[in-house]
């Protein structure tokens, strides 16, 4: 008897560790998706994506909490405030960089330590806690299963936005563009293609998404002035999992690691982060592109 | 044509002399100025010395050999990691047995790890050596053993034991033994740079088919490049330890990585000096700047990345270079 409770107990605490870990893989797919797009498509290895994630976070607090406006003008204004940066970063700077990796390295981790030292600026180095929308700050109840509205919330989120860009990037004109490009850029230019253009409005569009993300992800993770780096070391994880440009790799990828984290949280408390490590390692020994990476 | 210029008169042709200069300010900076320092710059210069010989050593791999690694710290800490065990754990003092231990996880951190990643290159290399240098930041944050009671990392090191020479440290004495064994690395590693096997890093940089095609193999050079540097940069992670009396989780992991990094573009990589010159930029703009502004710290840093990548692509040490090689030819006219 005793053993059948403890068993149903069991399966429950598998089931809900499971949902927290798909809801925050989906955090994890907002954010890798951007930038793994980006490194594909346009071979920018951007390393102030998870700066821009942070940017749109504290964008979407001062919005949603310091003014007590709506949580989807904040999650629309962060994606917004995110792209801005983004847009800039691009335009004044990597613009001149193409086709050097090392030198966006450099660039970008540069972006980091000055993005995140402005947010402090203005934002001070508190911890914000986690906000959402009042009318997500209820349970769902499902099959004798209740669970937080919000995060259910950000898993139909990450499902719609999945769909969303593979949609954009396999069956429409500008998805062509960008995989042509991507195959052979001097080809595609030669067509009478403005690449430029192009690579201009995928840079926004992903720093769009990781702005949109940060406040989409302060529901679980709240914001704070180490998330620069946090979430660009969560995001190259997924990455290397998922395989670089890809959306189906940054989602499952994401929905993976978040998953053993959360387990790996719950069943084996004393090896944080470590559990999320050992299974990228295994993944890129068996495969070293990813799962679903490109050949690159 | 250049035929019909004025020839310089012969030494000043050859260089024998003005190529001192740069040498002989050198000395003088490393050697005599050091003593007349305040006890607190004495250890700025010895951060700096440290950072340089990390600097150079990720600059075998990058500079010459052309792998951009994310995870160069892996070896930093395995070093640091080892002599602050041996202190913590068993009690052992000896620099020679630190030293030597040290060295050898740091190689053989490398060499393991090198079998991983050198079956990817570009991107991918740059991903796995993040991933790995990660890893090894979440082993020394999770494992007990790693950990002094009640903290992340190892704490209250202090300056090695030296055995059959008895020393009483001071922050310049410890200064002069960091400097010898920087001056000797040095001196290694422009051997290395400048023997067969330099250049052959060298070709692989600009054209590993080409090499491949001449018959070299690239791989085993790669390797071997990839275990010399992460040796040195171990050497460079035991003084750090002894330097600044702890040993963290972070000195794995990514923000360390990018040290050697920033110091080798900013300086100028594909040569040793470059990297020393970006070693000092960051060690003395940080020590500078945490006196004057120390909460916008990091914004003057990224801004000197940013900066420096727009305006002074070669690094600031090629262009130093240059120009003492222009100065050095009006020079000769005369």
């Amino acid at each position: 008897m005793l053993k059948k409770v403890r068993g149903a107990y069991l399966v429950e605490a598998i089931l809900l560790n499971l949902l927290n870990g798909i809801s925050y893989g989906m955090v994890l797919f907002l954010i890798a998706s951007g930038m793994s797009i980006v490194m594909g498509i346009m071979g920018i290895t951007n390393l102030a994506h998870g700066a821009l994630y942070m940017v749109g976070a504290y964008v979407g607090w001062t919005i949603a909490v310091q003014y007590d406006l709506s949580f989807w003008l904040a999650a629309l204004l962060g994606g917004l405030g995110a792209g801005l940066v983004g847009f800039l970063i691009e335009r004044g700077f990597l613009r001149h960089l193409y086709k050097q990796p090392n030198e966006q390295v450099l660039l970008t981790f540069g972006f980091v330590y000055v993005l995140t030292n402005l947010c402090i600026w203005v934002w001070g180095g508190r911890f914000r806690t986690q906000f959402t929308d009042p009318a997500l700050a209820g349970f769902v109840n499902f099959a004798g299963l209740s669970y937080p509205a919000a995060r259910v919330e950000i898993i139909l989120i990450g499902l719609v936005l999945a769909a969303g860009l593979w949609w954009l990037q396999e069956k429409t004109r500008i998805g062509a563009i960008v995989r042509a490009g991507m195959d052979d850029k001097e080809m595609t230019m030669g067509l009478g293609i403005n690449l430029e253009r192009v690579a201009m409005l995928v840079f926004f569009l992903a720093s769009f998404i990781a702005g949109f993300a940060g406040v989409i992800g302060a529901q679980l993770l709240g914001v704070n002035s180490m998330m620069g780096t946090d979430m660009l070391l969560l995001a190259l994880i997924v990455i290397i999992v998922g395989g670089v440009g890809s959306i189906q790799g940054a989602l499952f990828g994401g929905i993976l690691i978040g998953v053993v984290d959360a387990l790996g949280k719950a069943f084996f408390p004393g090896l944080a982060m470590f559990t999320m490590y050992l299974a990228m390692i295994i993944i890129l020994l068996v495969k070293p592109s990813g799962l679903m990476g490109r050949e690159l | 044509m250049a035929e019909s210029r004025p020839e310089p008169r012969r030494w000043f042709r050859h260089g024998q002399l003005i190529q001192f200069i740069p040498l002989l300010s050198a000395g003088i900076v490393l050697i005599v100025l050091p003593v007349f320092l305040p006890s607190h710059l004495q250890i700025v210069m010895t951060k700096f010395l440290i950072f340089a010989l990390f600097a150079i050593s990720f600059d075998l791999i990058f500079g010459y050999a052309g792998l951009l690694s994310l995870g160069h710290a892996a070896y930093f800490g395995a070093g640091g990691y080892t002599v602050a065990v041996l202190m913590l754990r068993y009690d052992i003092n000896s620099f020679w047995i630190g030293v030597l231990l040290g060295l050898f996880s740091a190689a053989l951190v490398a060499a393991l790890f090198g079998l991983i990643v050198l079956r990817v290159s570009g991107l991918y290399f740059l991903l796995l050596t993040f991933a790995l240098g990660q890893l090894l930041y979440s082993v020394a944050w999770n494992w007990k053993w790693l950990n002094s009671p009640g903290m992340q990392g190892i704490a209250g090191l202090s300056f090695p034991d030296l055995g059959f020479l008895p020393v009483s440290w001071n922050n310049l004495n410890f200064y002069y033994f960091v400097l010898l064994f920087f001056a000797l690395s040095y001196f290694i590693l422009r051997k290395i740079t400048n023997s067969p096997f330099g250049h052959a890093l060298v070709g692989i940089r600009e054209g590993e088919a080409r090499m491949q095609s001449l018959g070299y193999h690239t791989w085993l050079y790669k390797y071997l490049a990839f275990v010399i540097a992460g040796t040195f940069a171990g050497l460079a992670g035991i003084f750090f330890a002894y330097h600044n009396r702890m040993i963290a989780p972070g000195h794995f992991g990514v923000t360390t990585s990018f040290l050697p990094m920033a110091m080798a573009i900013i300086g100028g990589s594909g040569t040793l000096f470059g990297p020393v010159i970006g070693a000092a930029m960051i060690v003395f703009v940080e020590y500078f700047a945490s006196i004057v502004t120390p909460d916008r710290w990091p914004l003057i840093l990224g801004s000197i990345f940013v900066l420096s990548i727009m305006y002074v692509r070669d690094g600031i040490g090629v262009y130093l270079s240059r120009l003492g090689k222009k100065v050095s030819y009006l020079w000769g006219k005369h």
